[in-house]
């Protein structure tokens, strides 16, 4: 062909262009990183306060104990945290714990196979559900807060005809599987460890960065030929997924069933996201700052109880602390786009 | 045989028909230009190509094989990327992961392979000699020209047999879009076809084997390029004839100055600048791109933090947030270079775009008067020449060139008589770029004071009365009359930082 045999000049590197400098943007990842840092500067000050007004804090079996306090929400925020990476948010988790607490404590047996098939059943049932939110949210195309405030609800009757009151039981080995321990750290500590990791693992995989691409920017990773009803699927799917998990763990702590209690995890679980860092407009955080955030707002309970004030400080604190963390994230939000148009 | 052969290809959104039978071939190896006004259907034709969009109607023959992509995943199967128009990258994302997005390189634990990443990386961007880019950056910390730049890697990552590019040269600086062309001769050499899309005429000269026009949707011409002259094409794109692109250049400034910059800095980028721009002048801004031309533009503006005095009209102004001072007659307004960033609200119509700031002018006694709105809109959007099917199609929906001119638009309507224009022709085409140009000096007798900057240096030396020309971070020298040329320009931009 003839315009193959044409010379061809071989496109030459043009000169470097401006902001292409060596090394490493140090500023700009101290601003990205500001809300996790504030996050941790929070927890250090609470439990210095907390250290000072009670003896014993600085001990792993205070650890133990707290942890075990803060692994339900830390369940219920880990799937949050996909959720609004992705740039969704997921309110039926609180349908999704009654409903899980619920089924465990009336068909739970003191035989094991029966447990570990209706525990499984029950995770099950968090991922279908939480894949179906996803389903409707892109087939609908209906806003996530909707859908799942919908599902929210339908889940809540659900467990409130199972259960219609607190009650039921598990069996006693299975509430001692929340304090067993190992090398002197109890499962939930165990278990944090084990969310951490997940995490590092899931954050790197295809899927989960496509998650975050797809929270970044939706139009922009349709076009590079992601499956916006796929990652929904699987997003909403995983929250459904921890939600049941976080449920199941409840049930070790409670001994019994509540129709109501799933309602306790959903703003909480939004709250120690943003406290830890993550965008509510998505492709934003890590669950490291979750995990704090949640550690923040358990210890916010110690702290007012060592207090000797009323409880109802409880939530007035939680929400000054929430508040903080939004402005520190807009102070650095700001800061980093005025260096960057 | 051709490689792609397409047969009456339709595509309509609602009642807007973006696509109406078009024809096109193509055969591996050569360069094809798609040419046609904004709006025509280029990009809605190659997002069909690419996957990201289906057609109505008609047929694609790729390799004399039938082609309906569902999804980009399956055009890229086939051996067909795209650099779109829009870019298709994600903000939180690292320039590395998002060339490899979705086809990253894998660690037995199914994890992303970072080293492995790394090294296809600096190989792929070393093959193609591309412009230096840092792979770790976030992608929201780069120029609209760096993006541009990873937006094509993205493509070439994929080792496609058909690449498109959609006015990829349009967001960059000149020897950077120098580097394209050559780039794309030399895919064209290896074999591919590359299908590209411009509205800069000498660049479609310079690299095109053949050429395709567009009119609304439809085929109407295909030439071998060197067959047919430039008029003959733009006649053909805009349906009649264009007498001449740049107006005549009448001298109508002022003494009066309207806008004074004395020792004007911001960060790193910008260092003590001064210049006056005088009521009825269009200053030209030049210079090698990223000595300082972008943030300039900015800081004026007060989208950026600065020092260093500004007057207007002989006031002077706060320049901690002009944005909010200075609205009005006695204003300033910015046609900026990030439109889908800074200028549009994608997901607004052209209605509320063009009327949003300027909401005030049809209140009466605190009630909005629909009809004053609807008038003032009819008219911006007949005088621009705005291709949407009404006034309330969401901007994200329009093409390009098209949003280009509602920023346009909705900066002449803030009545602001300071105008700082960067880039206001990028995407535009040649018809419109003509009307753009008459209306700067236009607007220019009528009073107003225009800062002008552009990519395509043609353009200033053909419409500017003076021009500053930047160099790391100032004004290395401001040319008037004969002086103003591109050897000028060009001269003025590089002695002193070659001599350095
Ligand atoms: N999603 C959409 N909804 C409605 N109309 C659309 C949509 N996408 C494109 N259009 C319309 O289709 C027509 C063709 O647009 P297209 O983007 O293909 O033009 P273009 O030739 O690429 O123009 P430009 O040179 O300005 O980029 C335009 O009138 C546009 O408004
Ligand atoms: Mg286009």
């Amino acid at each position: 062909m003839a315009i193959a045999e044409q010379p061809v000049e071989m496109a030459q590197r043009p000169a470097e262009m401006k902001s292409a400098k060596p090394g490493i943007d140090w500023r700009g990842r101290a601003l990205d990183r500001a809300p996790f840092l504030v996050a941790c500067l929070m927890l250090a000050l609470i439990v210095a306060i907390y250290g000072s007004l009670q003896s014993g804090v600085f001990s792993l079996d205070e650890l133990n104990l707290d942890t075990a306090a803060a692994l339900t929400l830390m369940l219920a925020a880990t799937g949050q945290t996909i959720v609004l990476v992705r740039g969704g948010i997921d309110l039926s988790i609180g349908g999704m714990i009654s409903l899980g607490t619920v089924i465990a404590a009336t068909r739970f047996t003191d035989d094991p196979s029966t447990v570990a098939l209706w525990a499984l059943a029950i995770l099950a049932l968090g991922f279908l559900i939480g894949a179906l939110n996803g389903l409707l949210i892109s087939l609908l195309k209906l806003q996530p807060f909707l859908v799942t405030l919908a599902t929210w609800s339908i889940l809540n009757g659900v467990a409130m005809i199972i259960l219609p009151t607190d009650g039921g039981s598990v069996p006693g080995w299975w509430v001692s599987f929340g304090y067993a321990q190992l090398f002197g750290l109890t499962s939930p500590v165990w278990m944090l460890l084990a969310l951490l990791l997940f995490w590092w693992w899931f954050r790197a995989t295809r899927v989960g960065i496509t998650i975050q691409a797809t929270g970044s920017n939706e139009k922009s990773a349709f076009l590079s030929g992601v499956s916006i009803t796929g990652v929904n699927v699987i997003t909403y799917g995983l929250s459904g997924l921890f939600a049941a998990g976080a449920a199941l763990f409840l049930t070790t702590q409670t001994g019994a069933g509540s129709p109501t209690i799933g309602k306790d995890y959903i703003l909480p679980s939004v709250a120690a996201a943003v406290i830890g860092g993550v965008s509510l407009f998505g492709g934003r955080g890590h669950l490291a700052g979750t995990l704090i955030g949640a550690f923040v707002l358990t210890l916010i309970g110690n702290l007012v109880f060592v207090l000797h004030v009323s409880s109802y400080w409880q939530p007035v604190a939680s929400g000054v602390i929430l508040l903080l963390s939004v402005l520190a994230s807009s102070v650095a939000e700001k800061a980093a786009r005025g260096r960057v148009q | 045989m051709d490689l792609v052969t397409v047969k009456g290809l339709s595509k309509r959104y609602g009642g807007i028909v973006a696509l109406s039978e078009a024809t096109f071939s193509a055969r591996a190896g050569e360069v094809h230009a798609l040419l046609g006004e904004n709006g025509a259907g280029k990009s809605t034709f190659i997002q069909i190509l690419s996957g990201a969009v289906r057609h109505d109607g008609g047929s694609i023959l790729v390799d004399g094989q039938d082609y309906r992509p569902a999804n980009p995943d399956a055009a890229q199967a086939r051996g067909i990327a795209a650099v779109f128009q829009e870019l298709s990258l994600i903000p939180d994302l690292s320039v590395e992961q998002n060339i490899w997005f979705r086809h990253e390189p894998r660690t037995l634990l199914r994890t992303v392979n970072r080293a492995e990443m790394r090294r296809k990386t600096l190989a792929l961007l070393d093959k193609y000699n591309f412009p230096a880019l840092r792979p770790d950056q976030e992608l929201r910390r780069l120029t609209l020209a760096e993006r541009q730049i990873v937006e094509i890697a993205k493509g070439l990552a994929k080792d496609p047999r058909i690449l498109i590019l959609d006015e990829a040269t349009s967001a960059l600086p000149a020897r950077e879009a120098e580097w394209l062309l050559k780039l794309t001769r030399q895919l064209a050499a290896e074999g591919r076809l590359v299908i590209f899309i411009s509205h800069r005429m000498a660049e479609v000269r310079a690299i095109a084997d053949r050429l395709t026009i567009f009119r609304n949707g439809s085929t109407i011409a295909v030439h071998e390029a060197n067959a047919v002259s430039d008029n003959e094409i733009v006649t053909q794109m805009i349906g009649r004839h264009l007498d001449r692109l740049y107006p005549e250049r009448v001298a109508t400034a002022t003494d009066r100055i309207a806008l004074s910059v004395k020792n004007f800095s911001s960060g790193s980028r910008l260092s003590g600048v001064d210049f006056a721009l005088r009521e009825g002048e269009v200053l030209g801004v030049g210079g090698l791109q990223g000595h300082g031309q972008r943030e300039l533009f900015q800081a004026l503006f007060g989208a950026s933090k600065a020092s260093g005095t500004i007057e207007l009209w002989g006031k002077p102004v706060s320049i901690g947030n002009p944005r909010q001072a200075l609205t009005g007659k006695d204003g300033i307004a910015l046609v900026p270079e990030d439109r889908r960033g800074q200028g549009l609200l994608l997901t607004k119509s052209v209605r509320e775009n063009l009327t949003l700031s300027v909401i005030k002018r049809f209140t009466e006694n605190g009630l909005l008067s629909r009809q004053k709105e609807a008038a003032l809109v009819k008219e911006m959007v007949d005088f621009l020449r705005i291709k949407a099917g009404t006034p309330e199609q969401l901007a994200g929906t329009l093409s390009g060139g098209n949003q280009q001119k509602v920023i346009f638009g909705k900066m002449l309507l803030t009545q602001a008589r300071v105008l700082l224009l960067y880039d206001p022709t990028r995407g535009v085409d040649v018809g419109t770029k003509g009307e753009i140009f008459q209306l700067m000096r236009d607007l220019a007798a009528r009073g107003y004071a225009i800062l002008f900057h552009s990519s395509d240096m043609p353009e200033l030396v053909h419409v500017a009365d003076r021009v500053l020309v930047m160099r790391n971070g100032g004004v290395a020298a401001t040319l008037e009359g004969d002086r103003i040329s591109e050897a000028g320009i060009l001269r003025a931009a590089m002695l002193e930082s070659e001599a350095a």
